[in-house]
């Protein structure tokens, strides 16, 4: 009996290839070479927005999208999401702008609220962590949703950043933070919500953006390293992309069998 | 003791536990890995069950705050809260007594309530997505003109009206779906793909930290 499964020794390979990319830039982080990373205006905005929701005198809305954290597909952009929210709540609690957090999954709030808690903790500021600000609305989507809509126009939000898993609401809760005037910051890599992310909030992470996002608001050179390891595995895609193009094209199915090997 | 319990790295290895008894299985066939594994699932299934009641116990805590302190629409927590209750007693599994999915007042929420209200949030979509067409739409530059023109396209394509008037929208429409459409969501996909694995690897060295309540820095 083979100990590796047919058909996902060529995915390992490539996995493997791209996991010791990942760990190769981080390493080489640490002696002190560090890729240049482009600017994410989205992420660069967060500061801006807490900044303005400050001075209006309202408070910052930050959401993880409504998946829960152990979903293969949808759980890193939760988890991403918590990154985000750790950031916001830095943020947060050193300008002193109240922070409201909805969640959907239970699972997930009281990871949210720790970030939060912690967040004020290391600002010196425990008495201002409110843990009703955590706020658990529901695990219905839609329930969820109404629920964040009326937070939203009862509070008056001055800032709505939701970066996560976001489905059919991700166009609701834009709007409404569109018309109570909130400066927003969207991000998801669910492709079939990011058109409407796009046109109607301010600032909008693609895709993998909202991956980098955590380590790029860290700004440790190590975990920027690690997105350099993703370009190898892109670079992988796009050889394998032009390869298979051409060998197709002379009616070779080499690379198909490889796949599948 | 309570110290010990809540240092870091206890989360960080549990994580990578976790991860490894999920990945490790997908490509290698190891019994007593798989068993391990298939155990691990079950174990996540019964807490994200247990976590349920976290999440029924901050919400009745929330919303008796709101109403002792008789808040800004403190009438809908206690809405909110009957309600709970009337489907948590009416829904719980004992057939014998007529509780369950079956009985008359759960029924009867659940299909003239609960239905009729998730249906009438996700046709609301479509004014919302009207109000920002209208408010996007706009030729501000080169890369909006595009998406105007795109837009306006596809809704002729999508409208039958339009099509009978003019056949050529239908290849028109295709092409957009099927080109460059498709090839923005499939870079958008990799993008995610690699990203998450990035991810993924950085949570497996312990370096990502930021959901592990601030990355321990308290």
């Amino acid at each position: 009996m083979a100990i590796l499964i047919e058909g996902r020794i060529f995915g390992l390979l490539c996995l493997l290839a791209i996991m010791l990319a990942v760990v190769y830039y981080v390493q080489r982080a640490k002696g002190g070479k560090v890729p240049k990373v482009r600017r994410v205006a989205g992420v660069d905005a967060i500061d801006e927005a807490i900044g303005r929701a400050v001075e209006m005198g309202r408070p910052v809305f930050c959401s993880h999208g409504i998946s829960g954290m152990r979903d293969a597909t949808y759980g890193p952009q939760t988890i991403a999401g918590l990154g985000v929210l750790d950031h916001v709540a830095k943020k947060c609690a050193e300008v002193g702008a109240r922070l409201i957090v909805p969640v959907r999954v239970p699972s997930v709030w009281p990871v949210a609220s720790e970030i939060v808690e912690t967040a004020y903790k290391v600002a010196g500021k425990p008495e201002e962590f409110n843990v009703d600000d955590v706020k658990y609305l529901s695990n219905d989507q839609f329930g969820y949703s109404s629920n964040y809509l009326g937070l939203l126009m009862r509070e008056k939000a001055g800032a709505n950043i939701m970066v996560g898993a976001y489905w059919a609401e991700s166009m609701q809760l834009a709007e409404t933070g569109n018309r109570v005037g909130a400066m927003q910051i969207s991000g998801t890599a669910n492709q079939h919500q990011l058109a409407f992310f796009v046109v109607a909030t301010d600032y909008c992470l693609i895709g993998e953006e909202i991956f980098a996002a955590s380590a790029y608001v860290t700004g440790d050179p190590a975990l920027l390293s690690s997105l350099a390891g993703q370009d190898v595995g892109r670079i992988l895609g796009v050889i394998l992309m032009v390869l298979g193009a051409i060998l197709i094209t002379m009616g070779s199915n080499v690379l198909i069998n490889l796949l599948g090997w | 003791m309570s110290e010990t319990l809540r240092r870091i790295e206890i989360p960080i290895i549990i994580t990578i536990v976790c991860t490894l008894l999920q990945v490790v299985p997908y490509f290698v066939n190891v019994p007593p890995i798989e068993a391990a594994s298939d155990t691990f699932r079950s174990w996540m299934v019964l807490v994200a069950t247990c976590s349920t009641l976290i999440g029924a116990i901050t919400l009745t805590m929330g919303h008796s705050k709101t109403i002792q302190r008789q808040g800004k629409g403190w009438y809908f927590s206690v809405l909110t809260i009957v309600f709970m209750l009337v489907m948590i007693l009416t829904g719980l599994p004992i057939p014998e007594v007529g509780l369950g999915e079956k009985n008359l007042v759960y029924d009867f929420c659940f299909k003239n309530i609960l239905t009729p209200l998730g249906a009438t949030m996700y046709s609301i979509i479509a004014f919302f997505l009207t109000a920002a067409a209208y408010r996007s739409f706009r030729a501000r530059s080169l890369e909006a003109t595009i998406v105007l023109i795109a837009g306006c396209l596809m809704i002729c394509y999508n409208a039958p009206l339009m099509t009978v008037a003019w056949p050529g929208f239908t290849p028109i429409g295709d092409w957009i779906f099927s080109v460059p459409n498709m090839a923005t969501m499939r870079a958008v996909i990799i993008g995610s793909a690699l990203g998450a694995i990035a991810l993924a690897v950085r949570a497996l060295l312990g370096m990502e930290r930021g959901y592990l309540r601030g990355g321990g820095e308290e």
